[in-house]
């Protein structure tokens, strides 16, 4: 769990997104649809994007967990994306952020030696995140500023 | 009242109106903000609520001992243990209306009670609660309490509700009437409407529609046996009207006595500030357990419980000439309460809705009616843009129909019909006075931004690749700055609607600005800090904004109807006068010369001609602290308040063009260009308004693409949760081309009108305007939304609505 091992009992029907909030008080995942359609959830299992409302606790025994609260320290700088995301204002009530920041790293990450994402493209991976606050362009801005530092960090044409 | 200016804004260090980064975003991005779902107080005990799954029916008997038998139950309670609390009222009763409703204690409409004994009225009416020790158990426990029910006849529709033999609601509402109300002249418009060259009429359905705040409400009741005191943690956009209508009107416990906490709240568009049964719930159950009592709804609950939003079905007629004037507007709308007035329904029905119709144009005579009826689904209630959206929407549908008519092109008959910049302030004759404007200014900057004269050759080159390509247009004006109390009392609302910011100089120099409001998403901390910077000349970092507490801030009525930078912005620009003009006089004590030679500049004095004689603001601070060699006249230390009730509203205003893409094989629209020009006046951080218009946008594209609350005849919310209620995604839109015009209102000292949500008041009229274009030579004339590929498709192969 962020690095950090965690060892627990977990009911056969105890979905991810319960443990991480109720069992070890990690509220920066949120619960906002318990359908699997929002994306408040979205945590990051061995490395890929997932919604937690829709992973059983037992079977991400052994995997990896990544949350928000892993990206910085409390109070602590915030990440490239996290910035960028800063700077165009991708947020508004928050309540949608921390899973947007959890599944909008994959995308930005894998696109410092690739090509850099379309508009489309980012709006694509988007699709499973739910704002009624921005409308999204906020957030789309945020992410081409966050893939272009990443690229020019990584010495790639910008 | 207040007396105001009207003048630009003060620039003292220059901050108002800059983009400032949001302050408020690092700790968001963080995941440390704590909303109402992740307070956690020790020995915490779960509350659930059993929602009806009948949407009309007598209730024979409630069996809930098995229920109390499960494990971890605390305690499983019915209407029968809350006999002594009073019914939620309802504030907002429309001017002039006899309200029928059975009376509240206070005099007041009774809207509801906080649990249903004897019949439901609608899906999800809360008849039962439990209290467990973990949420799990709590639900759990809803499935062992045994209801019996004698099904009733269901309505679910304003107009049928109304017809004869429809199944009635409230015993006391005979016909489910519960206000018939009208506004302009009904004589004159239908003598100009007889009289008329032209006239076109059109019937509409304004869907019943779902704001669904990402974040699902919550409330967490603590009751403090010591000190008597409630403290109610809760999802709210205003918490100091929460506890007026809590302690006063429904738990009748001392105003002081229950403590309203407004944590971080994730989104609401209205449907925040209303009146729940889980709130009083809470506290109660709170007090008997002798434990803090925390619900958290669903979201399937949130669409069964939360106020929805929009559902008028009218009949709308507009006349004019055969060059394109207009003469007259007349609208007969069936408005549909739901099942009980909600805290301010009614008013959002009807004022909010009928009294804007005519829009930005200069009309003779003008006219609505407005039948507001209950039926068996959910309570109506405010959503972003509500009622103005309504307005908008037919005014701008029977535009395009008139424009069609008469064969004239849909700009130039708005063009020629907008209200002139010399008519200011301009009366509607529907009951509102606009302050200011320059629609024709506006409206040209958005039609030339659009590319609006390339639209025909647009049209061509789509068609060769299989896509109807269609413009709309539309214009509105959006009453905001809710706002002056006297005149909202006679609008029925029931309640003083001013707002207020307190301001205390500290003594290092720093300083805390508090204000009534509070936020849902709007940045408030950032914003306000620039107001109180730039007029007292100081860093914004230096200024900390505090708000949501009801303990700690001024009363305030709270975040609606984008009143905020317009209410409590100029309360706040108006206390840091207030600061500024006292450290003036004091001043001129501390560099002893007189008061007209005291020069107030960065935050510090100076004597006019020789800056060497100077307090700086830090300096001053500490000096008022100590209040050393003062007279009498001048108070030591430096905190003001103001309560600001401005003379009038305020009314921004715009014009939007949506050009869309019909896919002539799947009739699916994209949205393939928007264009808006807003004028809200003087913005005090374009950055954040900026964020705000994208999304309200978006928010009115859903209106008119997807976003429908659909009932079955039995009453069932079909659309109950965010898998078959369809909410705009990323890929749904396009970036925007935005640009804006600056009329200030003279009706505050920020010369500020309202921005929050007034750019979703006319994209669903532009969308259906640009689709109705696409389809014009097939003979569409009107097509309701949500304009789902499946409707449009249809009406591509010449299928009637």
């Amino acid at each position: 769990m962020n690095g950090r091992p965690e060892q627990f009992s977990a009911q056969p029907n105890e979905l991810l997104v319960e443990r991480l909030r109720d069992g070890l008080g990690l509220t920066g995942t949120k619960v906002g649809c318990d359908t699997g359609q929002c994306g408040t959830c979205v945590v990051r299992l061995d490395g890929r994007s997932v919604k937690s409302c829709l992973v059983l606790t037992a079977s991400a025994a052994g995997g990896e967990v990544a949350t928000i609260e892993g990206e910085t320290t409390r109070g602590g700088e915030l990440s490239g994306l996290q910035e960028a995301l800063r700077q165009e204002h991708g947020t508004q009530c928050g309540f949608c952020t921390p899973g947007m920041v959890m599944a909008l790293g994959e995308l930005v990450e894998n696109t410092a030696d690739r090509e850099a994402p379309t508009e489309p493209e980012i709006r694509e991976w988007l699709t499973g995140n739910l704002c009624r606050c921005t409308g999204y362009h906020s957030v789309v801005r945020g992410v081409q500023r966050a893939c272009a530092t990443a690229r020019s960090a990584a010495g790639q044409e910008v | 009242m207040t007396a105001v200016t009207g003048e630009a804004p003060a620039t003292g260090s220059g901050v108002l109106g800059q983009p400032l980064d949001s302050r408020e975003d690092p700790q968001l991005l963080r995941g440390e903000a704590t909303y109402v779902a992740d307070i956690d107080l020790p020995g915490t005990a779960h509350m659930a609520i059993l929602g009806s799954p009948v949407a009309h029916a007598r209730i024979l008997s409630i069996e809930t001992k098995a229920a109390e038998q499960l494990p971890g139950v605390l305690k499983v309670a019915t209407a029968a243990d809350f006999t002594d609390v009073m019914p939620l009222p309802c504030i907002w009763i429309p001017g002039g209306v006899e309200s029928h409703f059975p009376p509240h204690p206070y005099g007041l409409p009774g809207a509801r009670p906080v649990l249903t004994g004897d019949t439901v009225r609608h899906v999800g009416d809360p008849i039962a609660v439990v209290v467990a020790e973990t949420p799990r158990q709590a639900t759990a426990a809803l499935a062992a309490i045994s209801v019996e029910y004698e099904p009733l006849p269901v309505v679910t529709r304003a107009d049928e509700a109304l017809a004869e033999g429809a199944p009635q609601l409230h015993e006391a509402v005979p016909g489910n009437l519960n206000a018939y109300w009208t506004c302009g002249d009904k004589d004159r418009t239908d003598a100009a409407i007889a009289a008329a060259e032209v006239t076109v009429e059109l019937d509409l359905v304004n869907q019943r529609t779902i704001n669904s705040p990402i974040e699902p409400r919550g409330a967490v009741g603590d009751y403090n046996p010591v000190t008597g005191e409630y403290t109610l943690y809760a999802t709210t956009q205003g918490p100091h009207n929460h506890r007026f209508l809590l302690s006063a009107l429904v738990l009748g416990i001392p105003f002081n006595k229950l403590r309203v906490i407004a944590p971080t709240v994730g989104g609401s568009f209205g449907t925040k500030g209303y009146l729940y049964p889980d709130m009083p719930l809470v506290l109660l159950l709170s007090k008997a357990l002798g434990r803090p009592v925390k619900w958290v709804d669903t979201r399937t609950g949130l669409m069964n419980s939360t106020v929805q939003g929009r559902d008028h079905r009218q009949h709308v007629t507009l006349a004019g000439t055969r060059d394109g004037r207009i003469t007259a507007v007349r609208c007969t709308s069936y408005a549909n309460l739901g099942a009980y007035p909600s805290t301010i329904g009614p008013g959002v029905a009807t004022a909010l809705m009928g009294r804007s119709i005519s829009g930005m144009y200069d009309i003779d005579a003008a006219f609505c009616e407005v039948y507001a009826a209950f039926t068996n689904t959910v309570p109506l209630g405010a959503q972003r843009g509500s009622g103005r959206a309504e307005a908008a929407f037919l005014m701008e549908r029977l535009v395009d129909r008139y424009a069609g008519e008469i064969g004239m092109d849909p700009a130039a008959v708005r063009r020629k019909n907008l209200v002139p910049k010399e008519k200011f302030p301009y009366d509607n004759g529907l009951g509102w006075t606009y302050d200011s404007g320059d629609y024709r200014l506006n409206f040209d900057k958005a039609v030339e931004l659009s590319g609006y004269a390339d639209m025909p050759a647009r049209k061509a080159e789509a068609r060769t690749r299989g896509k109807r390509l269609g413009v709309g247009l539309a214009t509105y004006v959006a009453i905001c700055g809710v706002g002056p109390s006297t005149r909202m009392s006679q609008e029925g609302m029931l309640g003083g609607t001013w707002e207020s910011a307190n301001i205390r100089v500290h003594p290092t120099g720093e300083v805390t600005v508090i204000v009534g409001s509070a936020s849902t998403g709007q940045s408030h901390g950032t914003v306000f800090a620039q107001v109180a910077a730039d007029e007292l000349g100081i860093d914004p970092d230096t200024v900390q904004v505090l708000e949501g507490d009801t303990q700690k801030a001024p009363y305030g009525q709270g975040t609606y109807g984008s009143r905020s930078y317009s209410m409590a912005a100029p309360a706040v620009a108006l206390t840091a006068r207030k600061i500024k003009s006292k450290l003036i006089r004091a001043g001129a004590v501390f560099l002893g010369i007189p008061e007209d030679k005291v020069v107030y500049a960065g935050g510090g004095v100076h004597e006019e001609g020789n800056e060497q004689n100077a307090k700086t603001f830090a300096e001053l601070a500490m000096s008022m602290w100590y209040g050393w060699g003062l007279p009498a006249e001048i108070e030591p230390a430096l905190d003001e308040t103001t309560h600001f009730d401005p003379p009038e509203f305020n009314y921004p205003f715009g014009t939007h063009v949506a050009v869309v893409e019909i896919d002539e094989l799947t009739g699916e629209t994209e949205v393939v260009a928007y264009t808006a020009v807003d004028d809200a006046g003087h913005i005090g951080n374009p950055k954040i308004v900026l964020g705000q218009i994208e999304g309200s946008i978006t928010h009115g594209l859903g209106q008119a693409l997807m976003e429908a609350a659909v009932y079955d005849e039995q009453g069932l919310l079909i659309s109950s949760d965010l898998t078959t209620y369809a909410l705009p995604r990323a890929a749904d839109v396009p970036f925007f081309t935005l640009d804006k015009t600056v009329t200030p209102s003279p009706n505050n000292p920020l010369g500020a009108k309202g921005a929050g949500e007034i750019a979703t008041v006319p994209p669903a009229a532009a969308v259906v305007n640009a689709v109705v274009d696409a389809l014009a030579d097939l003979g569409v004339q009107h097509i309701d939304m949500p304009l789902t590929p499946e409707k449009v498709w249809r009406r591509l192969r010449g299928e009637a609505q």
